[in-house]
């Protein structure tokens, strides 16, 4: 079953193209995401996905209603995180949420038990949830934001870069969230600039520049699509042609060879693989054997910001 | 459970804007402060004068009672009721000279010489048939009183354009107070038979001023602002609130926000009408409290008329801020235009001075105003006691140009929700 359906959407602003003749459907309990440099037309395209914004033509539907001709019904069952925290500063988190879920129809106690389960969500002190937003950091205001668009429950749910400006920690603890909200069966639409989140969190990355999907995949697959290969490289104390031999039997390597470094001195041992992540403590172990030693090891994969370096010749930020 | 739900969103957007005036202090400020500010100012400069610091107010008086005139009386008079007004003008504390002329400005010795050289600030001319006419000495050939007016002419010095409406109001409600006393006297001595015709004859006086305006009680200054300060509180709390509200929240993101929830445009602008209804409703009740407990002000309270008036205004001055607040790009720009608007209007709806002592154009545009006319009928309400059937051409008034001005809002508002 489709929960969003966009096709052929264009969205022009007077002569600038923000949106290219774009269609994506996405399916119930999917976590898909929008990767693209600034100005690719992401977050324009969310924006028309919850009817802030008409599209110039094509249409939009959520399940079985269409964004343009059936709003109301669409309404109910988004939920919007935007971009940027929009939040009544004046307010307190509760305050917040309980405006939020009173616009989504909700009342007495099922509004009051929503709001303390999401109140629970945002991890915020007894003491932080009566002072005014304005008073909250960065990753509180995040996180607020975020439970505002959860209240009613929505089946899908529309993140623009939920994570921008967040350290580590905070950004850890908000892919978390995401990870629980896929699992509760929500489908996701995740915008995002950050190559790691995409992978981490994306069953589908959709990667968009200057309005137009120019590549659609799984993270694997998208990765396939270019002619790079992940690559360990393990430097021995001493590399036998044997052990190269033993490495290309290995399970899941694709090819394994002896390389000379700059100097033309130190040898190492290149393995090519698809999943490094898993075969690099084998292959480790594997080198260790015999009493050789491990001198250094090195792994470098191909990420889907080398995707889209080869698609477009240009980085993801610049 | 559809109107519920409605209501229930209506309720939640009217708390939230309110919450917004109510915890920020530049927005208490300029939505509720600002026109008490005004009037605390404007009341301590001038608002003491009046009745109570009449000696301040000096009248040069040209009492024509004296001289004999010919009427088809029979009785003769031994005391001029001419010279019973001045001394009630005396014991009330007014400074008074008596002049023998008006004259012309050029001659030293007259009344209009002492006015252009400032030594008095008002002229009051008691005609010659004062006490003739008060006495009822005119009678038709039945021999029954023929109502008869004598004519007071009242000159205040026009260069002093506060100073003079202080003058007259105090000298006008000092008149009505004479009447009024007048008026007791002569029921009481009239014979019973006689009463309901003694009561069409004992309108006695007409004055002529700038703005002839003869009220029930004697005002002061500040009597007279009270009512127009709910002018002030329509520009204020009313068509510069609604200015900003959307504005603000759609510079903010949260108007977007708002929007993308299952709300109609409806149930949005009633949240936003009601909230600023209440601040409307809350503001005049700071300024009409204020009144009362800093200036003892003496008026009268129809309260149901006074509320309508302030809900019939508020649907122009709420239909006007929802033009700006949708029709201007930001925050800044609908702050700039609502002060730009409403900073000269509040001096042509005749809050602080009355209409008339603007230039005539300045007047016709003062009376197109729908804020004039709840200031008009605040007045005629509160210091003339009139009741609700002397305002209904300004409650219309008020009434068709908040429905057309809120309609316009509305379909302003509308169209501004294509462009997020
Ligand atoms: N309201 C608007 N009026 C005119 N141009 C707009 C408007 N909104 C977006 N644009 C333009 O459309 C293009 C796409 O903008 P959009 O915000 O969708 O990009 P984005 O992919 O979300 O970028 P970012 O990663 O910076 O958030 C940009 O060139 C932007 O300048
Ligand atoms: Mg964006």
């Amino acid at each position: 079953m489709n929960d969003i359906e966009v096709a052929s959407v264009t969205k022009r602003f007077e002569d600038m193209v923000a949106v290219d003749d774009l269609s994506l459907t996405v399916t119930r309990g999917e976590l898909i995401g929008l990767l693209g440099p600034n100005g690719a037309g992401k977050s324009t395209l969310t924006k028309m996905i919850s009817g802030m914004l008409n599209p110039t033509s094509g249409t939009i539907k959520i399940g079985e209603f269409c964004v343009q001709t059936q709003p109301m019904k669409v309404k109910e069952q988004l939920g919007v995180v935007p971009q940027d925290i929009v939040l009544y500063d004046y307010l307190n988190a509760k305050e917040n949420l309980s405006f939020y879920g009173r616009l989504y129809g909700l009342t007495g106690s099922k509004l009051k038990s929503r709001i303390n389960e999401l109140l629970e969500f945002t991890q915020l002190d007894e003491k932080a949830v009566k002072r005014h937003v304005s008073k909250y950091s960065g990753g509180m205001k995040r996180r607020v934001n975020i439970a505002a668009a959860l209240l009613h429950e929505p089946q899908v749910i529309l993140l623009d870069e939920p994570t921008a400006g967040l350290d580590p920690q905070n950004k850890h603890a908000l892919w978390q969230i995401i990870e629980t909200l896929k699992s509760q069966g929500k489908t996701i639409v995740l915008t995002t600039h950050m190559m790691d989140e995409a992978e981490e969190l994306c069953d589908r990355v959709a990667i968009m520049d200057k309005g137009k999907i120019i590549a659609l995949g799984s993270p694997r697959e998208l990765v396939k699509k270019v002619k790079m290969e992940n690559t360990i490289t393990v430097v021995p104390d001493k590399a036998a042609p044997e052990l190269v031999e033993k490495l290309k039997n290995m399970q899941g390597v694709k090819n394994a060879y002896i390389a000379f470094d700059e100097d033309e001195k130190t040898q190492a041992l290149k393995v090519i693989t698809d999943n490094p992540d898993d075969i690099l403590p084998d292959v480790v172990a594997a080198v260790a054997k015999d009493g050789t030693k491990v001198l250094s090891v090195q792994l470098s994969k191909v990420t889907l910001e080398d995707v889209f370096i080869t698609l477009t010749g240009r980085s993801l930020r610049e | 459970m559809k109107i519920k739900r409605g209501f229930n969103q209506v309720a939640a957007i009217a708390k939230t804007d309110f919450l917004g005036v109510l915890r920020n202090k530049t927005a208490i400020f300029f939505t509720l402060l600002f026109p008490l500010f005004f009037i605390v100012i404007i009341g301590f400069t001038f608002g003491q004068s009046g009745t109570g610091d009449m000696s301040r107010i000096s009248i040069g008086v040209v009492n024509l009672d004296g001289e004999l005139i010919a009427v088809n009386a029979t009785n003769s008079v031994n005391s001029t009721i001419g010279d019973t007004f001045v001394e009630a003008l005396q014991t009330v504390n007014f400074t008074v000279s008596n002049y023998g002329e008006y004259g012309d400005p050029e001659t030293n010795g007259t009344a209009a010489y002492a006015i252009r050289q400032g030594n008095i600030d008002a002229i009051l001319i008691i005609p010659a048939n004062f006490t003739e006419s008060l006495s009822f000495q005119y009678l038709d050939n039945m021999s029954m009183p023929i109502p008869t007016r004598a004519h007071l002419e009242l000159f205040v010095d026009p260069t002093q354009t506060t100073g003079s409406v202080i003058t007259q109001q105090s000298i006008l409600g000092f008149i009505s107070g004479f009447v009024k006393q007048y008026q007791q006297i002569a029921m009481q001595q009239a014979p019973a038979d006689m009463k309901a015709y003694i009561e069409v004859l004992t309108d006695p006086l007409t004055v002529t001023t700038q703005d002839a305006e003869i009220t029930g009680n004697e005002l002061q200054w500040i009597d007279y602002m009270v009512p127009g300060t709910l002018g002030l509180v329509l520009l204020w709390s009313g068509l510069n609130h609604a200015s900003m509200t959307i504005a603000t929240e759609r510079t903010k993101g949260t108007f977007q926000r708002m929007v993308i929830a299952p709300v109609s445009p409806t149930t949005v602008l009633l949240g936003k009408f009601v909230s600023n209804l209440a601040l409307v409703y809350m503001s005049a009740f700071i300024m009409l409290v204020s009144g009362i407990l800093m200036f003892q002000v003496n008026l009268y309270w129809d309260i149901p008329v006074i509320l309508l008036g302030i809900f019939l205004g508020s649907l122009s001055a709420i239909g006007i801020g929802l033009i700006i607040s949708s029709l201007t790009k930001n925050e800044e720009a609908a702050n700039s235009i609502a002060v730009i608007i409403s900073v000269p209007l509040q001096f042509f709806i005749g809050a602080f001075f009355p209409l008339t002592m603007m230039p005539e154009a300045a007047q016709y545009f003062g009376e197109l105003l729908p804020f004039t006319k709840l200031v008009d009928a605040m007045k005629d309400i509160m210091t003339k006691n009139l009741g609700f059937d002397a305002v209904v051409p300004e409650m219309t008034y008020l009434l068709i140009s908040g429905i057309i001005l809120f309609a316009l809002g509305t379909i302003a508002y509308r169209v501004s929700l294509k462009r997020l």
